[in-house]
């Protein structure tokens, strides 16, 4: 098959293979998926998505800082998140509306999976497409353990 | 909790608008409509095989080269292998299409020969007389007449429709460039709104060409259950020919209805009550048609009120003759898309002071240097 495949760039690691939410694909899977993402820089202070919004797509931090912020409820970011991280995840499954903001905390690029290309990644790709469902399933897992331990704190 | 968007009336006005202007424009530039909608016919057909090669380890240009070149080659084999054949063929198909001719001509003048029995005024007009002076002029002036126009239409044309599939082959091959390409202009603030709205589209333009499928389907199915019940030959093929003629509104039905009489008229030529059958189970079909089957397939794959697809058609026609009834329908599904979402973003001035705000960043960081402390 690779003999009527073309030629293919072999550049190093995929940018994407440091997330988790990708580290279970092969490059050539990664590659795949690249064709499926959308790149965006955003400035420091820049809102990514507001809290209340319609969730559309799961963001994968690339290089750069993104805090996690609840305006008007505390005064400090929740969360902050670098390199490889992603959030926004809920976004990819259903159009529920954003928990909280996010917001640039450095210059930063990110990796966007859009909730309709995700779809379409199923259709065609359906191993890759369920190697990030599981992935994604084990961080809401992980997310949903903490939150338990939270609240059974005294 | 979730807040839903409702276009209001000015967003329908413009969108009703929009349509119509872009059916006009259309209209001017219907060499490049034409093939650009076989294009994307012949483009959503192949993008799953694109896509089972992408995911075998191919790259997408060479996934897609090899898609299209495959594609071209079995054409030109089945024209290779089929055009001997056909031409063969074409010396009875001749006789075949004189004998239904011959079959509805003598249908018709026996009506109209009963019917000059029954009224005088008809019968001192001499009409059917008349009308086969008609026939006989128009037969005998056709290859002088027409076969040149028809001619000359066909060589005008064919090289727009040329242009075809190798449109089809650049939308295999950079269609996913193209629609990044697309989102990169758009600002941080609307980018997942663009997005969804991109999305929508593609989904809106798909969802039309299964539903026409649909639509054809069921009139073939239809239309052939009828004829075989009257008892008409080839009941599947004449059902199929006349659901692929009414995908050209008005004159398609038309067309349809003259081959399913003359061939009621051939096979029953001293029964004219097997054609007159023929002719009200037609145009039961088209009713069923055009007021049940495309608001369900077309006009419910467009997500559209069935009396708005039903005017609309109307008015497509109105607006731009044969060629704004065939693309009134998906004109409006994409134009509804964008209108709606842009309505959505002009009404929201949270994304606005976004923007406004990426923007003075922007300057902020350009200008930050200018000034000496």
């Amino acid at each position: 098959m690779k003999w009527f495949a073309g030629k293919q760039e072999h550049k190093g690691r995929h940018r994407l293979s440091g997330s988790a939410l990708f580290g279970q694909l092969s490059d050539r899977d990664l590659r795949i998926v690249d064709g499926f993402i959308h790149y965006r820089q955003f400035l420091a202070g820049e809102v990514i998505f507001d809290s209340g919004e319609e969730g559309q797509a799961l963001y994968v931090i690339v290089r750069g800082k993104v805090a996690i912020c609840l305006p008007g409820q505390h005064e400090f970011p929740l969360a902050e998140l670098q390199d490889n991280d992603f959030f926004g995840e809920l976004g990819l499954l259903d159009d529920w509306p954003r928990s909280a903001q996010a917001r640039a905390a450095a210059p930063c690029e990110l990796a966007v999976l859009f909730r309709g290309d995700f779809e379409r990644l199923m259709a065609s790709h359906g191993r890759i497409a369920s190697q990030i469902a599981l992935q994604l399933a084990r961080h809401l897992g992980l997310r949903l353990r903490q939150m338990l331990q939270q609240a059974e704190l005294p | 909790m979730i807040r839903v968007y409702r276009p209001g009336p000015v967003v329908w006005a413009v969108n009703i608008a929009a349509t119509c202007l872009v059916l006009f424009l259309f209209q001017k530039i219907l060499w490049l409509v034409v093939p650009f909608i076989l294009a994307l016919i012949v483009y959503y057909a192949l993008l799953p095989l694109k896509l089972r090669l992408v995911l075998g380890g191919f790259s997408h240009d060479s996934a897609a080269a090899w898609v299209s070149g495959v594609s071209f080659v079995l054409l030109v084999a089945f024209l290779l292998i089929g055009a001997p054949k056909l031409l063969a063929e074409s010396v009875s198909w001749q006789a075949s299409a004189t004998r239904y001719l011959d079959g509805g001509l003598n249908m018709l003048t026996a009506t109209l020969k009963q019917l000059e029995g029954r009224f005088s005024i008809l019968a001192q007009a001499h009409v059917s007389q008349s009308l086969a002076e008609q026939i006989a002029l128009f037969t005998a002036q056709f290859a002088e007449k027409y076969l040149p126009v028809i001619a000359m239409g066909i060589a005008a044309w064919s090289p727009s429709l040329l242009l075809a599939p190798f449109l089809a082959f650049f939308m295999l091959r950079d269609g996913w460039r193209f629609r990044k390409f697309l989102i990169r202009a758009v600002p941080n603030a609307y980018f997942e709104r663009s997005l969804y709205l991109m999305d929508q589209i593609d989904r809106t333009a798909r969802l039309y060409f299964v539903g026409l499928i649909e639509l054809t389907l069921l009139d073939t199915f239809c239309l052939a259950g009828g004829l075989w019940l009257i008892g008409v030959s080839g009941p599947l093929l004449l059902g199929f020919l006349t659901a692929v003629l009414a995908w050209i509104p008005y004159i398609g039905s038309v067309l349809g209805c003259v081959l399913v009489v003359l061939v009621a008229a051939t096979d029953f030529p001293g029964d004219p009550g097997v054609a007159y059958a023929a002719v009200g189970l037609f145009v039961a079909v088209r009713l069923l048609d055009d007021f049940v089957f495309m608001p369900m397939t077309i006009g419910k794959s467009l997500n559209m009120h069935p009396l708005l697809t039903v005017l609309m058609i109307f008015v497509g026609g109105a607006v731009a003759g044969v060629p704004g009834l065939m693309l009134v329908l998906p004109v409006l599904g994409v134009i509804m898309v964008l209108g709606e979402t842009i309505g959505q973003l002009v009404t929201d001035p949270r994304l606005r002071a976004r923007h406004a705000h990426e923007r003075a960043l922007q300057q902020r960081l350009v200008e930050r240097d200018l000034t000496l402390p």
